[in-house]
């Protein structure tokens, strides 16, 4: 059984290396490339995201803090100190993120459901503001643009491999964190946190280990996205980008590790699509969503495996 | 600073408080009673202002009689909302992620919906008669409808006051931001309470837009802008309580019109400053009921 | 093993349906392709859906002469919704996916500096209608970047130029500023203060205010503002920003107790049909063109051709939008061909087109050295007009400045206005 299990996730892991990894050979267009590249790094924050809030019930409204500021750290230092900075500042991006979360996180995991919420916006929004006003270094609402990475990084393709690399290693690392015993811990603590307590593991250390690694990755995702449009802008530091990021973990199912995955590439290719053929697109994915919402409540992966499940039921009652 | 500036600011602030409140107060309303976090709220504010629109500025309507009808218009879509949609997502596990998802649906829906009635063009209303000019007190101007405005929101506060703490249907709606099961145990009829929470809560959003439009402009887009502001106010006071709220958003707005006039540079900031403060000392808000407390 | 193929077939579907419509619409006919990005939701909506409304009425006058060179303009536009990063993605599906020939529009300028370098990369030409900031045409300035609206720069220079003449019939000393604190409010106080230094022109600041863009209420500012009592107020707001502000404004006698001076967007047309009467007499206002000014044949039909397209006047977007679709055909024609780029950026260097914003003896043209249209630009006062409902306001005793004067100097760039 466990074999079957493992060859399976196996062909699942390869099949998404092969379906992005061919994107650069039968694209017909660079945009393809673009919108894969989207695709992967949203997938990516989401997932992190989802790491989050799916396995402990902790709904951060302010992970755009985190994928702000490893955008901001790559763009900030390729501007002023020149494009050889450019995976310098992803590092440290990455690194400045584990320290804020770490002192935030002290702060905040002291609150549960809402008030978790409020204060984690409340910081995110701090945050933007203050980029926002100091536009004589950020750039404020101008953003930054122009942000290459140096040498052969700077190219489209070899930069497409690079960031599905580093998303789909960051997504399997996630992978085997949400299925390792701290995995396991985390899920009992979202059904029952006293009685984890009761068992001897401390509640609170855990959920903090698990909000700075959400904030890592989100801090890498952002980072890539520098790279991907060459420029940054205080939009992804607003509620929007936190909010597009639950709306995707929601809309492809929280309960299944791809299903933000599959959530962000829906989103992004109807907005894509039906904002190129309406102006009333807020409507038709307002309405979409709402649909969604109402009939399939476990997000598009999770009502694909219902109803394969459904169909694998049958099968076997008849054999 | 001499006694009428100081005076002034002070009343400056306090206008600025009362709109937030008659904002959050639906916000904070629907949070304690329902459990439900209306991230649309704005949108019905924006409603609101149009519907004002429409009654008082397009069709002349009495502007005291058109603020009414305003508020019941957006009162209804509230309803609509609720039973349609919100309802059906009530008891799922995560509910928050569904709520904020399927509110944001409404804000989406609702923008394009205005924009098909009304157009992009910006609308506004007048000051109703009588309401022009400013009264002159020690020195300090205060425009007659700023004066009008704070005066409804003492006013709200006091109904409210007198509502829940006096009334049956009062003490049912306290009742159930305690324990929904109990109520339904006794006989009441849960959904309906909730839907009509929620009507009047977005009513009360609504009239808010149509009693700011005079000052404000009617715009597309409306409802995003308010809705962060009046977040800051509600979870100031402690989600869901109502005098919090009050007093949250007196805090957030003295505390902005003083940093106005010490530190105009900085005076965008310290909303949030304010909030982050609070939060680090009291995380549930400076005025949480206690049973949050609980785990 | 049927159910799988199922899926896969519907997904290669879903795929077939996202990436082939732009590879199938590469058409071999003789046509200029124009892929525009206007904001058409939230407060920015109504100046894009003007862009949107006058660079079709410029492509339909276009192409009924015949279009450019022989060459039908082709727009199709998209919805920026504001953000960069969205944007960021519609010019490259213009660029790689519809093979346009230019990228159009942008109201934002954060939006407008994030396609200006999708522009530089894919060495195609952006003309930007409807943003401000002088950074595009000075710091951040691409060979293949031109604008044809004015940047905050000239308006501030004209602006300064006002504040200059005024001192001779009503002397004044202090001055205040309040505006959206981002880069559009902050690039117009450093401009202006820079302009009057430049024309020597003595001041003194007592006040400087910055509420967040989108604020719903202005009265502390309003309080305060009284309370320093400046002889000038200068606003650079926009939208509905102005419109909140004046109102709230009016009650305390603001506009009795100074001047009021908002030489950037202040004059657009959307401020007095929002306001009607309620907009004082009186204020010194300006935009980038304007309803009733030059009273030229041209701009009365622009405008009533805009208003029987519609059913509203436009604001000043729609000139601008008007003016971009105009730079496109005039350099096709000159070329004559939309495909050298290198050639079109030749012809678009120093070209000339006949807006509805130019007065009698006057031709807009576009500066080699900036990629900056030059303009007059004219400010006026508000005063009682209804010929333009819902507006009973419009403005008038204009005094006009000489394009020329109001360039920005050789070499200026946004740090030498920052102190």
């Amino acid at each position: 059984m466990e074999q079957v299990r493992n060859y399976r996730t196996g062909i699942l892991w390869g099949l998404l290396a092969v379906i992005f990894g061919l994107v650069p050979v039968f694209m017909t267009s660079t945009y393809q490339l673009i919108l894969a590249s989207h695709i992967i790094v949203w997938g990516m924050f989401a997932v992190a995201f989802n790491l989050l809030f799916g396995m402990t019930g902790m709904l951060s409204f302010g992970q755009a803090l985190y994928y702000g500021l490893g955008a901001y750290f790559v763009g900030l230092m390729v501007n002023y100190l020149g494009s050889g900075w450019f995976l310098p500042g992803m590092l440290l991006g990455i690194l400045a993120s584990a320290v804020l979360s770490f002192l935030l996180g002290l702060l905040i995991i002291r609150v549960h459901g809402v008030f978790f919420t409020m204060l984690t916006l409340a910081f995110a929004q701090l945050v933007w503001q203050i980029t926002f006003k100091w536009y004589e270094f950020t750039g404020g609402d101008d953003g930054v643009q122009g942000i290459m990475a140096p040498g052969i990084l700077g190219d489209q393709i070899v930069y497409f491999y690079f960031t599905l690399v580093l998303c789909l290693l960051s997504i399997w690392v996630m992978k085997r964190l949400a299925y390792s015993p701290l995995g396991l811990v985390l899920r009992c603590v979202r059904q029952n946190p006293e009685r984890v307590r009761f068992l001897g593991k401390r509640v609170r250390r855990n959920r903090l280990r698990v909000y700075m690694v959400s904030s890592v990755f989100a801090a890498l995702a952002g980072g890539l996205m520098a790279g991907v449009d060459n420029s940054i802008h205080t939009d992804m530091l607003y509620w929007t980008t936190s909010g597009e990021v639950i709306l995707m973990s929601v809309l492809g199912g929280i309960h299944q590790f791809f299903g933000p995955f599959i959530g962000a590439a829906a989103i992004i290719l109807i907005e894509d699509v039906v904002g190129a053929y309406t102006e009333y697109w807020a409507a038709i994915i307002g309405g979409v969503m709402l649909i969604m919402v109402i009939a399939f409540p476990k997000g598009i992966v999770g009502e694909v495996q219902r109803i394969k499940s459904r169909f694998a039921g049958s099968e076997s009652r008849r054999v | 600073m001499d006694f009428s500036f100081f005076l002034s600011q002070l009343i400056s602030g306090l206008t600025m408080a009362t709109l937030l409140f008659l904002v959050a107060s639906g916000l904070t309303l629907i949070f304690g009673v329902a459990n439900v976090f209306n991230f649309a709220h704005g949108s019905f504010y924006m409603v609101g202002a149009y519907l004002g629109y429409q009654f008082i500025g397009v069709w002349q309507f009495n502007f005291w009689l058109g603020l009414i009808v305003a508020g019941l218009g957006a009162g209804i879509l509230g309803i609509l909302a609720e039973s349609l949609f919100l309802r059906r997502i009530y008891g799922r596990s995560e509910e928050g992620g569904f709520q904020i998802l399927l509110t944001y649906c409404f804000i989406l829906l609702i923008d394009d919906l205005v924009k098909i009635v009304w157009g992009t063009e910006y609308k506004s209303i007048s000051r109703p008669p009588g309401f022009t000019g400013a009264v002159q007190f020690a020195g300090v101007t205060i425009p007659s409808y700023n004066l009008a405005i704070i005066v409804i929101g003492l006013l709200v506060v006091f109904l409210s006051w007198w509502v829940l703490m006096k009334t049956r249907p009062g003490r049912i709606t306290r009742a159930f931001a305690v324990d929904r099961e109990i109520l339904g145990v006794l006989g009441v009829n849960v959904p309906l309470t909730m839907t009509l929470v929620f009507g009047i809560a977005t009513g009360l959003g609504g009239m808010t837009g149509a009693l700011a439009a005079p000052l404000r402009s009617v715009t597309p887009g409306a409802g995003i802008e308010v809705i962060i502001d009046s977040l800051i106010v509600v979870v100031l006071g402690g989600m869901g309580n109502f005098w919090g709220a009050w007093l949250g958003a007196l805090l957030l707005g003295e505390v902005n019109a003083f940093a106005v006039a010490f530190v105009p540079k900085w005076a965008t900031l310290f909303s949030y400053l304010v909030m982050v403060v609070t939060l680090i000392f009291k995380p549930e808000g400076l005025f949480a009921p206690r049973k949050v407390r609980k785990i | 093993m049927l159910r799988h193929k199922t899926w896969t077939l519907v997904v290669l579907a879903f795929f077939a349906l996202v990436v082939l419509p732009g590879v199938v619409s590469a058409a071999d006919e003789k046509v200029v392709r124009i892929g525009a990005m206007y904001p058409m939701t939230g407060r920015a909506g109504l100046y894009g859906l003007d862009s949107v409304a006058a660079a079709e009425m410029a492509v339909d006058e276009v192409n009924a002469k015949g279009g450019a060179a022989g060459y039908k303009l082709d727009i199709v536009f998209t919805d920026s919704k504001a953000k960069p990063a969205y944007a960021v993605r519609v010019a490259k599906r213009y660029i790689t996916e519809d093979d346009v020939h230019f990228l159009f529009g942008v109201v934002s300028s954060g939006v407008g500096l994030a396609v200006t370098e999708v522009s530089k990369q894919y060495k195609t030409i952006f003309i930007g209608t409807d943003h401000a900031s002088t950074r595009l045409t000075a710091d951040s300035l691409q060979p293949y970047y031109f604008r044809v609206s004015n940047n905050t720069f000239q308006s501030m220079a004209a602006g300064a130029l006002y504040l200059k003449e005024i001192k001779a019939s009503k002397p004044w000393e202090t001055i205040a500023f309040i505006g959206p604190d981002y880069a559009y409010g902050h690039s117009q106080w450093n401009e202006l203060r820079f302009c009057l230094d430049r024309f020597g022109v003595e001041y003194k600041v007592v006040g400087e205010y910055w509420p967040k863009i989108f604020a719903p209420d202005y009265t502390p500012y309003i309080t305060s503002i009284i309370n320093d009592k400046p002889d000038i107020l200068v606003a650079g707001f926009w939208g509905g920003d102005t419109v909140a502000f004046i109102k709230q404004a009016k009650p305390y006698g603001l506009f009795d107790k100074m001047l009021y001076f908002h030489p950037d967007a202040g004059g657009n047309y959307e401020l007095m049909s929002a306001m009607g009467d309620e907009l004082p007499l009186g204020l010194v206002l300006s935009a980038r063109h304007h309803d009733n000014w030059p009273d030229t044949a041209q701009n009365q039909a622009f405008v009533a051709e805009f208003k029987k397209r519609t059913g509203r006047y436009p604001t000043y977007a729609a000139e601008g939008a008007y003016a971009g679709i105009y730079a496109i055909a005039n350099a096709v024609e000159k070329v004559g061909n939309p495909d050298d780029t290198e050639a079109l950026v030749k012809a678009l260097e120093g070209i000339k087109m006949q807006l509805p914003e130019d007065p009698e003896g006057f031709t807009s043209y576009i500066d080699p050295d900036t990629h900056q249209v030059v303009q007059m630009q004219a400010i006026g006062v508000t005063v009682e007009n209804k010929d333009f409902p819902p507006a009973t306001r419009m403005l008038d005793h204009w005094k006009i400045y000489k394009a020329e004067d109001i360039m920005p100097p050789k070499g200026y760039t946004e740090a030498k206005s920052t102190k």
